[in-house]
């Protein structure tokens, strides 16, 4: 440890000895007292011993006590730290990682991760030399400064203390980057990371100072559930599927997995769970109204984290799909037929539903009917008219995107194609990009099939007319309208449900222009205010539970936020960080020491030594009292 | 109010009544030749016998013991003891350090004192301001109390003749065999020897009474001082540092044995005492258990 000074302008104080030495010798103000006669002391001050140098030296010791204080304050003010690190910064950033696993247990009812890293921190804190300034930045999904650069230890403290665990996958990059934007306004050349290590191996960044990586012991077993989905099944029911994960260090554990819905458990299973095991249950509900479940799962022994032990999903409720199609197009009347749960429009035994889900037309005055997913047959759409003609002569299909969930398992080799779109003039295929179109089918000279996504609908365009095709005439034409109706079922949301995951919340549907109110768990609240479209984003839900929408109408909606993160259920842990261009920084061996600063402990001996000045200054008075 | 019925401020009406039987005890080889009350060593014309010795032609017929001679046909001189006069000067300090702590009021009484218990003894008592120059001419008899009180009440202090000058100018002005009585603190730069064997050499025994002050005894220092002597106003700086209090008093009682010395080697007598002692406690147990006064 080598004693350093963080404030070696203050050596200027040294310079007060001149003064101190010369006032002294000065005696300008030694006080006058009349005596009766000197004669007995001018024999005194005669002596020899009184004139020997130890005794020069008693002469002078006030003088030089006083020295001793000066260059004891002198030194204080220097302020004086022993180095106990290589490098120390004036400025440094400490990332702590909030992060769902930061919540372990180590033991029953023992210290999280997060309160580990809080006493750390707090004694990085407590060590802070006045010269250096701390910045905290708290990191889950995303990374927040909790405060600016600054020495001010009381601020640091009630920033720290006001860190709580957020139930979400760690994301160092935003951290880091964060950091990065830190620096560039306040350069520093290290970082001290606090985290439990959870979290990918290789980050995407590019490292422009040093990380400090203080690792925390990783907490005890813990099981929790990953994933949790539920896909509409015939017959109206629901098929719900959950999985179980468990960590590293978890050998074994035995509890039950609940389906609760408004409080009731409506189905639950028992799991025993092994090491390394993920076993996914299946649970098949009826279908109805939508409802949202609780899906708990209880373990009968110590589980370290119990953020992952609950989730929520929500259903929709189960009904037919609505189809519009024009009778005109009868092949897609009969390809629709054989599909299951399906209601076609128009039809004589009941009126054409207000809202649709899916619209196949090849009328142009259908296409103010309101539906989720739009698919016009032979209709060029009015803002690609200016890009696009369609010419009268037979064309083939050159590339298709295979990949697209349209296309999937369609061949369009060989289909002849009656109507030829062909580009106007010199028009690239990045202009239909700018429209927002997706060519997904290429013919020789322009787009055969387009789609485009505008808000939450889809609308899909057959440039040609498939009755002036062979396109009907091939096994690819039913799969095309199912992967339609397919498409139409996933943009309804009828198909399956998934458990949110904490974070940001998805959009969700709402009145529009209208003021909402999100109320979660730990006291969350979040005010916002829907848009012209009538959808609500980024709605924030950092811890997992149920949340609930208000909006200014007395409507309420319930959403419930999960974890379901297999990286923070597991939760594994890192020992080495790799970056982008091939640094790799490694966990620190021992806990970050911090500069101990000693300059109270010169202060404090500079203050005895006023003490004993006094007293022997005043030692004279004590024995005549 | 002032107490009317006191003779004088300088000693209470008890003090003179307890001072009634004292005399000062004095050595008799200084006497002085003119009659007195005190014994002198050779024979004189008092009543009192002393011895016989042979007859020498020329020798006063009257003192012949004629009975003696009738026994033994041998004439024999009857001899008597010679009553000498003792002169008692009161040298008192009355210089500017004296001012300190009470010391030239204790000075004033002791040497009132001293002085009536002369008076009352009828020797000639006459006192002399040191430094001051005023002095009081040997008077003799009760008579004279009167003056002497006056005259060492008037004795204000503020000289700045140092006390070996002051004892020169008084010889050159006494005359008489006696006693001494020098109170003063004795600080000076001068010689005392020469000033004592001046007193001793004009027949005078010495009695020094030193008095000084609390502060001299036992002086405090603290921290760095500049000492300024009263009566040359030169100054002496001093740091309270070391074992400067104990080389003080170290000097402080040489001083004071070699002033003891230079009296006891003139037949003299030495008393140190400190202005904060009561008169009483001086007077009637010091002095007399050291027999200054019996």
């Amino acid at each position: 440890m080598m004693p350093a000074f963080s404030s070696l302008a203050s050596a200027w104080l040294f310079a007060l000895l001149v003064p101190l030495v010369v006032f002294y010798f000065l005696k300008l103000k030694r006080p006058r007292m009349e005596i009766p006669s000197l004669v007995l002391w001018r024999q005194v001050m005669s002596d020899q011993r009184v004139n020997s140098p130890f005794q020069r030296f008693k002469r002078h010791l006030l003088l030089l006590l006083q020295i001793l204080i000066l260059v004891l304050l002198a030194l204080a003010a220097m302020q004086p730290f022993l180095r106990r690190e290589a490098t120390r910064g004036q400025r440094l950033p400490i990332l702590i990682d909030i992060s769902a696993s930061m919540a372990g247990l180590d033991h029953e009812g023992g210290q999280s991760r997060l309160d580990v890293v809080k006493k750390r921190v707090r004694d990085l804190i407590d060590g802070m030399l006045p010269d250096q300034e701390f910045s905290l930045v708290a990191f889950g999904k995303s990374a927040r400064r909790l405060t600016p650069f600054t020495n001010n230890q009381r601020e640091l403290r009630e920033a720290l203390d006001t860190l709580t665990v957020e139930d979400v996958p760690s994301d160092l990059e935003e951290a880091l980057r964060l950091a990065q934007a830190l620096g560039r306004t306040e350069p520093f050349e290290k970082l001290t990371l606090f985290s439990d290590g959870n979290f990918p191996a290789r980050i995407n960044f590019e490292l422009p100072f040093e990380i400090d990586f203080q690792k925390i012991d990783p907490a005890g077993p813990n099981f929790g559930i990953v994933a949790c989905n539920a896909r509409r099944a015939p017959g109206g029911r629901w098929q719900v599927f959950v999985q179980i994960a468990g960590s590293q260090n978890a050998e074994s554990a035995a509890g039950t997995l609940e389906l609760a819905q408004q409080g009731q458990v409506i189905a639950h299973q028992d799991v025993a769970l092994a090491r390394g095991s993920s076993p996914r249950l299946a649970f098949d509900l009826a279908g109805g109204q939508s409802a949202t479940l609780e899906v708990r799962l209880k373990l009968n022994g110590f589980d370290s984290l119990q953020s992952d032990n609950i989730a929520w999903l929500t259903l929709p409720e189960t009904r037919p799909l609505a189809i519009f199609v024009p009778e005109s197009l009868a092949g897609y009347r009969h390809a629709l037929e054989v599909l299951d749960q399906l209601s076609i429009f128009p039809r004589p035994d009941a009126a054409t539903p207000s809202a649709l889900d899916l619209v196949i037309t090849d009328r142009e005055a259908d296409l103010a009917l309101p539906a989720r997913v739009r698919c016009t047959i032979g209709i060029l759409p009015e803002d690609l008219r200016p890009l696009v003609q369609v010419e009268q002569h037979n064309s083939q299909a050159i590339d298709w995107r295979r990949d697209s969930p349209l296309l999937q398992h369609v061949n369009l080799r060989d289909v002849i194609f009656m109507d030829q779109p062909v580009r106007i003039g010199d028009t690239k295929e990045e202009a239909f990009g700018q429209l927002g179109y997706e060519v997904i089918a290429q013919a020789e000279h322009g787009p055969l099939l387009v789609e485009k996504r505008t808000g939450e609908t889809l609308q899909v365009h057959l440039l040609f007319h498939t009755d002036r095709s062979t396109l009907p005439y091939r096994v690819g034409f039913p799969i095309f309208v199912s992967n339609l109706v397919e498409a139409a079922w996933q943009q309804a949301g009828l198909a399956e449900a998934r458990a949110i995951a904490t974070g940001v919340l998805p959009p969700l549907a709402a009145t529009p222009n209208q003021g909402y109110r999100l109320e979660g768990p730990a006291r969350q609240r979040h005010e916002m205010r829907s848009d012209a479209d009538g959808r609500l984003t980024g709605l924030p839900a950092p811890i997992a539970g149920e949340y609930v929408l208000k909006g200014d109408d007395g409507s309420t909606q319930r959403i419930g936020a999960s974890l379901l993160s297999s990286a923070e259920t597991s939760l594994a842990t890192l020992d080495r960080i790799d970056f982008n261009d091939q640094l790799s920084v490694k966990a620190a061996p021992a806990p970050a020491k911090s500069d101990r600063s000693f300059w109270w402990a010169l202060a404090f001996a500079g203050f005895l030594v006023l003490l004993l000045e006094w007293w022997w200054f005043q030692r004279g008075s004590f024995t005549t009292a | 109010m002032p107490d009317t019925s006191q003779i004088t401020s300088l000693l209470t009406n008890r003090d003179l009544d307890r001072m009634a039987r004292l005399r000062l005890n004095v050595s008799r080889q200084f006497t002085n030749r003119a009659r007195g009350e005190h014994l002198a060593a050779k024979g004189g014309a008092s009543t009192e016998f002393c011895d016989y010795r042979d007859y020498a032609p020329g020798d006063d017929v009257r003192f012949v013991d004629w009975n003696i001679f009738a026994r033994i046909q041998r004439p024999y001189l009857k001899q008597f003891h010679h009553e000498e006069e003792m002169h008692v000067a009161l040298l008192v300090d009355a210089s500017q350090s004296m001012l300190f702590e009470g010391k030239l009021a204790l000075a004033q009484r002791l040497a009132a004192a001293l002085g009536v218990i002369g008076l009352r003894a009828n020797e000639k008592v006459g006192a002399y301001a040191l430094g001051a120059g005023n002095r009081l001419t040997p008077k003799r008899g009760r008579a004279a109390q009167g003056q002497l009180f006056r005259h060492l009440e008037d004795i204000t202090g503020g000289g700045t003749t140092p006390v070996e000058k002051g004892i020169e100018g008084f010889l050159r002005q006494h005359r008489g065999r006696g006693l001494a009585v020098v109170i003063s603190d004795f600080l000076t730069d001068g010689d005392l020897r020469r000033a004592f064997n001046l007193l001793h050499n004009a027949g005078l025994q010495i009695f020094a009474v030193q008095i000084l002050g609390p502060s001299e005894l036992d002086p405090e220092i603290t921290g760095d001082l500049r000492f300024v002597d009263c009566e040359t106003v030169n100054h002496l700086d001093i740091s309270a540092a070391g074992d400067l209090l104990s080389l003080y008093h170290e000097y402080r009682l040489a001083h004071e044995a070699r002033l003891s010395a230079l009296c006891q080697q003139r037949s003299g007598k030495f008393l140190s005492i400190s202005s904060a002692e009561s008169f009483e406690n001086v007077l009637f147990g010091l002095m007399r258990r050291q027999g200054w006064i019996i």
